[in-house]
């Protein structure tokens, strides 16, 4: 077999990030060797990704990769395969952009740290597992690179050691993470058990006639373990802490990469493994534990005021999003979540950089101390309030785009089963985008404008690596927005449309044929529909609003709009309006903002204020907790 | 040459009409007879109907002051950004019949596009580094919050009754919903919409920020918050946004619940042998006429008689009457909607 045949990408996009992680163990000190190592192993991981692109989204082809050529023989696959449908591409396109990103900005960002060979190795390590976990058809090997990323993600939360907590948060995330591959682990063992296969087209094809006691248990087992790689309620306070001591070039991949794989795994093992696509109570169990993720995390970071924690609060909010449209189990809501999933990298990913570049220019995220960054760092500014509203759900940015397609599929699944609780889903995911927006208002308002405090008077713009990462994440946002009919049509409805066809990856993994041997009924892979009933064309609009601004920009400036009078700040007439009294410095941020509606929701606060102990004995025992209530849930309700 | 008529077309729609001269004639008309009502209301005699005019054009040619905390880019440019998406959205408000433009937005959007001249309003006090703005802008942020609920829930009862009786299940294209009016009668004319129609009634005020929910830019406590630092021109434009977006909530209302009326002027034409281009013309400024009237006595129901009867409410008043009574009308409309009455 040709060595550069397509065959072989992903296998390649996978090795050449741990080749990359042993490369710089060797050869890691010098600066150039280690920097441009990681780089190349990025870029490549992407490039054979993209090069996927055209058989698989846009040709439907499933790429299946036998490693050592064991393919399946006397109807059992004992090889470990690489399976890759349109699915495991999308999340490995996702994946390997957002990393080699990250990669570009860790160059300068991590430049004064010490131990940087070793970051750049767990990096890869890291980038490496996520990868392995998305494209591979196989559930033990899927366990091996969890536990790969989940220790990978562990040493670089504690990487800047020195800061406070980071140990601790290591820690925290090391238990509950550890109990979390546990779960997939025992999961897995129990599979085999029953099924004597570990390959996942081959437990799909077999599952579905053997729904017994055990299966539904390994079914809950699994499903807890990819709970926790996605930091869903109630695994989210681990997020705010691991992403609060992280050096944000890590936060990017833990919120942007790593929840993705557990959003992943949820959406393999639910409808690939168990094919539950059109049942009620799964579909009841995701959308609300997607709903309760979205709206609970929102609440949690609108209390916070550190800006990394207040970030990860969200990640998970989005992520709520993501499980919550994925679970509605339509065409259109696999797709609008799969959507919202890709902007959620793009544009968290965009401002874990900005949090970043705050902190590597003031030492602080705290939005108590800081302010009026705007004059100091405009680059930044802008490309935080990018991402800021996209997140926002502001049109025209990606953030919307997708979210108006949750609405939507959430309120005609609402309409088409007559189910008035998925018009609860609605409201809730209507609400949350705009708490979403009152929680990146006051990040603005802390951080960014306001007063400047004395002791960042000397702040610089970050240097240019951290800016052009920056800028390709906002140019990425504002572009995956402004055109979500090319975005759907080539990547997000060939995903969803992969969720159905779980005939042709069995077949594929199996050989034809095999899917009608064993199952009694083969999923029939109908055209879904992704009719949309909504009308919304960002580019017009945006169209519309450059001809009104312009028009307004001439209007203005003919009158006397641009002849302002500007000032030194020791003329009084230039000075802020503060009653006649004296000028001191007095920003109003973080905390002091939104009294309004805190005080209506005081005792939810306090509520959960109490709950969210910060002990790690306690989120432990949530882990037991969720583990045995989806464990009930399973056993009698599925 | 039909691309530049087009072209050209298009250009009038947002220069002329629907857009920056129908809303800076009509806005500040309408904003003028309010402030004239509450007034008489009051038993003062009140400024001329064309002070908010007077007004416009004082501060244009007033200096304006960027205070040296400011940033500069921003604090000048919010203002601008804030009254295009308005002006934008204006233009996807249908008028009756004629709808400039049907196909890019429609109602949940709009919701959002919504959202962008409050922001220019958070964004440019938040710019100017003034601590009242940053109360005031805190406050603006509550009030938009509050502000959200009671309204998606009226567009979402909304969109279900149009939607069933289309037969699409949902529809939220604000030019379907008027011209499934114009087809069977007002919206306001079924029971399940009145209690949505009282919410948006109720929602109006606090969406312009007029009293008693003008928390936010309260005068007499924060000195307009947000606006606190601005002078001049764009001084003069915040006041032209705020009141464009009375005639933008106004006649919001007048398309979601009032669609059949305006039809009604043609069909008298037609009736009275009168048809043709000029007679077109002619129905087209009665509609135009009709509009601007309804907007006014739904200027003068929500925004006058409120603001002359109550005192201001503090913000967590207010974010708790939106989520609680508001929301709840907004609620049972949604649920009766739901249940097909």
């Amino acid at each position: 077999m040709n060595m550069l045949s397509l065959q072989h990408f992903p296998i390649y996009s996978i090795m050449v990030l741990f080749l990359g992680a042993f490369l710089i163990v060797v050869f890691g000190r010098s600066k150039v060797v280690r920097h441009s190592v990681a780089l190349l192993a990025t870029c490549a991981s992407m490039l054979f990704m993209m090069g996927l692109i055209k058989p698989v989204m846009l040709g439907g082809e499933i790429i299946s990769y036998w490693m050592g050529a064991r393919v399946p023989a006397g109807g059992y696959a004992i090889g470990i395969a690489l399976e890759v449908d349109a699915l495991s591409l999308f999340f490995g396109l996702l994946v390997s952009t957002v990393v080699f990103v990250a990669c570009i900005y860790s160059i300068q960002y991590m430049s004064h740290d010490d131990n940087v060979p070793q970051y750049y190795t767990l990096f890869l390590m890291l980038a490496g597992g996520v990868m392995g976990m998305v494209l591979t058809g196989d559930l033990f090997n899927m366990f091996i690179m969890v536990e790969i990323l989940t220790f990978a993600a562990v040493a670089l939360t504690a990487f800047r050691n020195t800061v406070t907590g980071a140990l601790e948060a290591a820690f925290k995330y090391l238990v509950v993470g550890s109990i979390g591959s546990t779960c997939i682990l025992a999961g897995t063992i129990v599979l085999y058990a029953q099924m004597h296969t570990l390959n996942l087209g081959q437990l799909a094809a077999l599952i579905p006639g053997n729904l017994t006691t055990s299966t539904k248990l390994a079914f809950a087992l699994l499903f807890i373990g990819f709970c926790t790689k996605a930091f869903l309620v109630p695994f989210h306070p681990l997020a705010a802490d691991a992403h609060g001591a992280a050096p944000a070039s890590i936060s990017v991949l833990i919120s942007g990469v790593l929840t993705k794989s557990g959003i992943y795994g949820i959406i393999r093992l639910t409808y690939f493994l168990f094919q539950s696509m059109g049942l009620g109570t799964m579909q009841f169990w995701l959308v609300f534990l997607g709903s309760v993720s979205m709206f609970v995390c929102v609440t949690m970071a609108l209390a916070q005021h550190d800006f990394k924690r207040l970030l990860a609060f969200h990640s998970i909010s989005q992520i709520g999003y993501v499980l919550a449209a994925v679970g509605l189990s339509t065409a259109l809501g696999i797709s609008a979540g799969v959507y919202h999933a890709m902007n959620h990298t793009i544009f968290k990913g965009l401002l874990f950089l900005a949090a970043g570049a705050v902190l590597h220019e003031t030492g602080t995220t705290d939005l108590g101390k800081l302010g009026g960054l705007s004059k100091k760092m405009p680059v930044t500014t802008v490309m935080f309030l990018v991402g800021a509203a996209a997140i926002s759900g502001i049109p025209p940015f990606n953030g919307f785009a997708s979210k108006w397609m949750i609405y939507q599929a959430s309120y005609q699944k609402a309409v088409e089963s007559n189910n008035i609780g998925f018009l609860a889903v609605t409201i809730c995911a209507l609400v949350t985008s705009t708490l979403t927006l009152a929680s990146f208002v006051k990040v603005t308002q802390s951080v960014f404008f306001g007063q400047l405090p004395k002791e960042y008077e000397n702040v610089k713009e970050v240097p240019f690596g951290m800016r052009l990462a920056m800028g390709i994440l906002a140019a990425l946002c504002i572009v995956t927005g402004l055109v979500p009919n090319y975005v759907t049509r080539f990547l997000t409805e060939p995903a969803a449309k992969a969720v159905y066809h779980v005939g042709a990856y069995i077949n594929s993994a199996m050989g034809a044929g095999y899917a009608e041997s064993v199952m009694q009924t083969v999923p029939v892979a109908a055209e879904p529909s992704f009719v949309q009933h909504g009308v919304w064309s960002p580019v017009s609009w945006l169209c519309l609003l450059m001809i009104a601004l312009l028009a307004l920009t001439v209007v203005a400036t003919s009158a006397k709009y641009d002849k302002v009078s500007l000032g030194e700040a020791t003329d009084t007439k230039y000075q802020l309006f503060y009653g006649g009294e004296k000028n001191f410095y007095s920003q109003v941020g973080s905390d002091d903002l939104f009294w309004g509606f805190k005080h209506n929701w005081r005792h939810y606060f306090s509520f959960m204020h109490e709950l969210h102990s910060g002990v790690v004995n306690d989120y432990a025992l949530w882990a037991v907790v969720a583990l045995a209530l989806a464990t009930l849930y399973a056993l009698v309700v599925l | 040459m039909a691309l530049i008529l087009q072209a050209l077309r298009y250009l009038v729609y947002v220069l002329v009409f629907p857009g920056f001269l129908f809303c800076f004639m009509t806005g500040l008309l309408l904003c003028g007879i309010d402030r004239k009502l509450v007034a008489r209301m009051q038993k003062r005699v009140g400024p001329p109907i064309l002070q908010p005019f007077y007004d416009f054009f004082k501060l244009c040619g007033k200096e304006t002051i960027v205070p040296a905390a400011a940033n500069r880019t921003v604090f000048l440019l919010a203002p601008l950004v804030g009254l295009a998406a308005l002006v934008v959205i204006q233009l996807f408000i249908p008028v009756f019949r004629f709808s400039a433009f049907n196909s890019i937005a429609d109602v949940i959007v709009i919701l959002y596009l919504l959202l962008i001249p409050a922001l220019s309003v958070i964004m440019g006090g938040a710019a100017s580094g003034s601590p009242y703005a940053g109360v005031g802008l805190s406050r603006e942020m509550v009030t938009i919050l509050s502000c959200e609920l009671p309204l998606l829930l009226v567009l979402l009862a909304i969109g279900k009754v149009v939607g069933t009786a289309l037969g699409t299940g949902i529809c939220f294209s604000l030019s379907k919903i008027v011209d499934y009016q114009m087809a069977h009668g007002s919206l306001l004319g079924k029971l399940s919409m009145i209690p949505a129609a009282v919410a948006f009634l109720l929602v109006i005020p606090g969406e312009t920020g007029n009293h008693p929910f003008d928390a936010a830019e309260a005068e007499t406590e924060i000195c307009e918050g947000p606006l606190a630092e601005y002078s001049g021109a764009p001084l003069g434009v915040y006041k032209l946004s705020h009141a464009v977006k009375m005639l933008t909530m106004t006649s919001l209302f007048v398309a979601l619940f009032l669609g059949g009326i305006g039809t009604g002027i043609e069909n008298l034409m037609f009736q009275l042998g009168l048809s043709g281009g000029a007679a077109g013309a002619v129905a087209f400024l009665l509609e135009i006429l009709v509009l601007f009237l309804l907007c006014a006595v739904l200027t003068f129901l929500t925004i006058s008689v409120v603001h002359a009867v109550t005192a201001r409410l503090r913000i967590e008043q207010l974010f708790k009457y939106y989520w609680t009574v508001v929301a709840g009308l907004a609620l049972i409309s949604l649920v009766l909607a739901w249940y097909g009455l």
